[in-house]
């Protein structure tokens, strides 16, 4: 290992079109053969540097030095010939093609005009030995779970003869012990001579497996330190850029009468994913009750009862004492139900209409916001500017697209509809998935308040912190059952929650 | 928000003008005096009031039609129904006006509610469908034109046919259904007027009613529509019964307007003119207004020189293909929606993948 650095990026700034500037001036080395870990909140210009590294962004000033030579990097191809790799957040697989058939496109060995398939499949074991990255090269990308899909990733990068490689956010989609394997092969990967930067928010993760964090905040470079040098106390105070807030209390909450009882619930699905079979649960005012469980153990299933966009096919659904039959989104949300989707994007707003129209969506009928059959638009641009105010909602203003915010701050834009109505009941699903530290503790300090004014908080989510910080209870679903019931005892940690997150056990 | 659709209207318009040059340019160096062929294309149509006056109603079905599209477009339906809507609305206007003693003073009126109740079935029905069975608005209001055209040319040829004529057309229009003319030396007519007021009230509708947002919400995202718990089925089947009788009623306007009598004997058009109108527009009421000017405007233009030079019509034909492909291969580039149309993909397809996924990763 030298000292000198094998990536250098010196006064990088890039300023876009609208007049964003998202890095400002950022200048820190990269020695070879390490993993450094890059971390900042959503916004702070992580990702914008990752793809000006690999070609996908140009800098508005500032060079990046490779092996102490200035370089320009004007497309993804050019990254990969100087020996850069990049994992993306979000695959870039195609579905229906076999494995190998993904790791060669671009690149692929012919014979004549066909693609020869012997040697891709030869290319893609020898790779996977190499790298110690198991998958079967003959199966159809679409049959394989996410931490499949992203060694198949991981496989794509590595063959093109990399010299660093970039992975964005790797974990966000990963299991506890997916995780810890993906975090041995990585260490495999420097072991055998390969710069890994990591792209993360979560400390733990980072201080597992880095040797050297830099992080960014609001664009510019808030501090580069080796990992031995610095406290974790220090590298959240250099990411929020104040003191963190004090670690959320729990109890203090009186749970009070079930509010919503789930009995005996089966729900036959086209996808097996969304199955259910056999649910009890019970909601009590005042308490957060969380739900964990791998991806599609029947979450989604579950949520699409409790917000009646589904109906059970054989139990029933009570809310204060009274049946759901029946009843769809609309009653089911004048009964004081209020829901954060999983996928904020997709469900939980529009892109393409304003801040105001997404803000006041669904209220829109209230007398405070339409006289007769028109809106009083004024009225729904106050409300919206105070709930920008009071949920710290970063936004060039009410009127510009949803489209225009990072996902913390349309999160945030949308928890404060859904906490508007002062619901009864909360759907949290995923409500902190990939989002700043900042944005998800604000949204933490919501629920727990709204669990302690007497709502009651149903929280499903993939983030094991989160569900231990924030539950009273706990279930664990798996495969459409609840296969654990545990109360939230301190001495509680997510290795204990593993096993039943992967039905291996059962205590239910 | 109206700035960036204006923005992109005038980037359409001045490609536009690129490729009308492209065509015309060479089609008028063939000719002996090039330069008159291209001033009669470019300021021919306002040399002479009554060539002006044509831009004018070319443009007031166009206006209306495009608003009936925008209508439906913005909640997220692609019904195609608007042709044989103004089809059907302009035969069951004249009908009426023919078969029902009606006092003179509310011929024109009543004959344009009949005329627009009528003819909205033929973009209410696919609505319908679309609501409750699923079934693609696309494909169904597609036939549907078809057999709103033979059923129509039907009742004309059994029911409404003058003898007297040479060919298959109605009786002729009475005088006192005619729709007032309002500027003399040309036949701009009342129904200018509201397909302007259409147009405004179209504004209204789509940004200051509350139905109108909800028809957004559903157009945008129907995901988040059904997050909200809003009544999609039935505000897609509301806004296609509006676009339906916009674009009806226009072809009522249209026929007491400027026709003497029912003389359609195919399609006329006019909804297909719409759609490329609301596209042009970006489905904003208020730049329908401009869209349909500048895109009769063109019409007439290439109307002329087919008339006084020796230009191919096909070569007219020609142009507004072009202006076609360069509207609606923007739409393309720009229109989520329409990539999902012709792609085939349906939104959802993405997280079914996904949970394929992790199905592998439990087993």
């Amino acid at each position: 290992m030298t000292d000198r650095p094998l990536i250098a990026f010196a006064g990088i700034s890039k300023t876009y079109g609208n007049g964003t500037l998202a890095l400002d001036d950022v200048s820190f080395a990269i020695r070879p053969g390490v993993i450094h870990a890059v971390c900042g909140e959503n916004g702070a210009g992580k990702s914008t540097l990752m793809k000006i590294l690999f070609g996908l962004e140009q800098p508005t000033s500032g060079s990046i030095l490779l092996d102490g030579e200035a370089v320009a990097i004007p497309s993804p191809r050019i990254a990969a010939e100087k020996g850069i790799g990049m994992v993306h957040q979000h695959f870039s697989l195609v579905p229906s093609l076999s494995v190998s058939e993904n790791i060669v496109l671009g690149q692929e060995p012919r014979r004549g005009a066909f693609l020869d398939r012997v040697a891709a499949r030869r290319r893609v074991e020898e790779l996977s030995r190499r790298y110690n990255l198991a998958v079967d090269p003959d199966a159809t990308v679409r049959t394989l779970s996410v931490a499949a899909q992203q060694k198949v990733e991981i496989l794509k990068a590595l063959s093109r003869d990399v010299r660093v490689l970039i992975l964005d956010e790797p974990t966000a989609v990963l299991t506890p012990p997916e995780t810890d394997e993906l975090f041995d092969r990585l260490r495999d990967m420097r072991a055998a001579g390969l710069t890994i930067l990591f792209i993360s928010h979560k400390l733990r993760e980072v201080r597992a497996l880095a040797s050297h964090v830099t992080v960014l905040r609001a664009g510019k470079l808030a501090g580069d330190a080796p990992l031995a040098a610095i406290d974790d106390e220090a590298i959240a105070r250099l990411v929020m850029g104040q003191a963190a807030g004090p670690a959320l209390k729990r109890g203090g909450r009186v749970s009070g009468t079930p509010r919503v009882v789930v009995s005996g619930v089966h729900l036959k699905a086209r996808d097996a994913n969304d199955r259910l079979e056999g649910i009890d649960l019970t909601v009590h005012a005042g308490e957060i009750l969380g739900v964990a469980g791998v991806d599609g153990s029947g979450q989604r299933g579950l949520v699409s009862l409790l917000t009646g966009r589904a109906q059970p096919t054989t139990g029933a659904i009570t809310y204060e004492g009274k049946p759901t039959a029946g009843l769809g989104t609309a009653a089911l949300r004048r009964l004081g139900l209020a829901h954060l989707p999983a996928d904020r994007f997709q469900d939980g707003g529009s892109k393409r209409m304003t801040l105001v129209e997404n803000a006041i969506a669904g209220a829109h009928r209230l007398a405070a916001f339409s006289t007769g059959p028109f809106l009083k638009r004024r009225a729904m641009e106050t409300r919206t500017e105070e709930m920008i105010v009071h949920y710290k909602v970063r936004c060039p203003g009410p009127n510009a697209p949803l489209s225009a915010l990072s996902g913390g701050n349309a999160q945030k834009l949308i928890a404060a509809r859904e906490f508007a109505t002062e619901p009864h009941f909360m759907i949290a699903d995923q409500p902190t998935r990939g989002i700043d530290v900042a944005a998800a503790a604000f949204l933490h300090e919501r629920l727990a308040e709204l669990a302690a004014k007497g709502g009651a908080v149903l929280l499903i989510t993939a983030d094991l912190d989160e569900l231990l910080t924030l539950s009273d209870r706990i279930v664990i679903l798996y495969a459409g059952r609840i296969v654990a019931r545990l109360e939230n005892e301190p001495g509680l940690t997510p290795e204990r929650l593993g096993p039943y997150m992967l039905g291996l056990e059962s205590a239910a | 928000m109206i700035r960036s659709a204006f923005a992109s209207f005038v980037i359409t318009a001045v490609l536009l003008v690129l490729v009308v040059g492209i065509v015309l340019v060479p089609i008028a160096l063939s000719l002996p005096d090039p330069l008159a062929v291209l001033d009669t294309f470019v300021f021919g149509p306002f040399r002479n009031p009554r060539h002006t006056g044509n831009i004018v109603e070319m443009a007031t079905p166009a206006m209306m039609c495009g608003l009936a599209v925008a209508v439906m477009f913005r909640a997220g339906m692609f019904n195609l129904g608007v042709e044989g809507a103004f089809f059907l609305g302009g035969l069951a206007t004249v009908a009426t006006v023919l078969l029902v003693p009606l006092p003179a003073f509310a011929m024109a009126p009543v004959g344009i509610l009949v005329g627009a109740v009528v003819g909205s079935s033929v973009c209410a029905v696919p609505g319908y469908l679309r609501a409750r069975y699923e079934a693609s608005e696309l494909v169904s209001s597609l036939m549907l034109n078809f057999a709103a055209l033979f059923i129509g040319l039907f009742v004309v040829n059994y029911f409404l046919r003058d003898p007297a004529a040479g060919a298959m057309v109605s009786f002729r229009i009475p005088a006192e259904a005619k729709l007032p003319k309002l500027i003399a030396g040309t036949r701009i007519h009342l129904g200018t007027l509201v397909a302007l007021a259409a147009c405004g009230l179209g504004a209204v509708y789509l940004f200051m009613s509350r139905a109108g947002f909800e028809a957004r919400i559903v157009g945008s995202n129907p995901s988040f529509a059904a997050h909200l718990g809003l009544p999609i089925r039935s505000i897609l089947l509301r806004s296609q019964v509006i676009g339906g009788l916009i674009a009806a009623g226009a072809g009522g306007i249209e026929m007491l307007g400027l026709y003497q009598r029912f003389s359609w004997q195919s399609l006329p058009g006019n909804g297909w003119t719409g759609v490329v109108v609301a596209i042009l527009a970006r489905d904003n009421p208020i730049l329908l207004i401009p869209a349909a000017l500048f895109l009769s405007y063109l019409q007439v233009g290439g109307d002329l020189i087919a008339r006084n030079f020796d230009v191919p019509s096909e070569a007219v034909g020609l142009i507004q293909a072009l202006v076609l492909v360069v509207v609606t291969a923007q739409a393309i580039m720009r229109n989520p929606r329409l990539i999902r149309l012709v792609t085939g993909k349906k939104p959802a397809a993405g997280q079914a993948q996904d949970t394929k996924a992790v199905e592998g990763s439990v087993a």
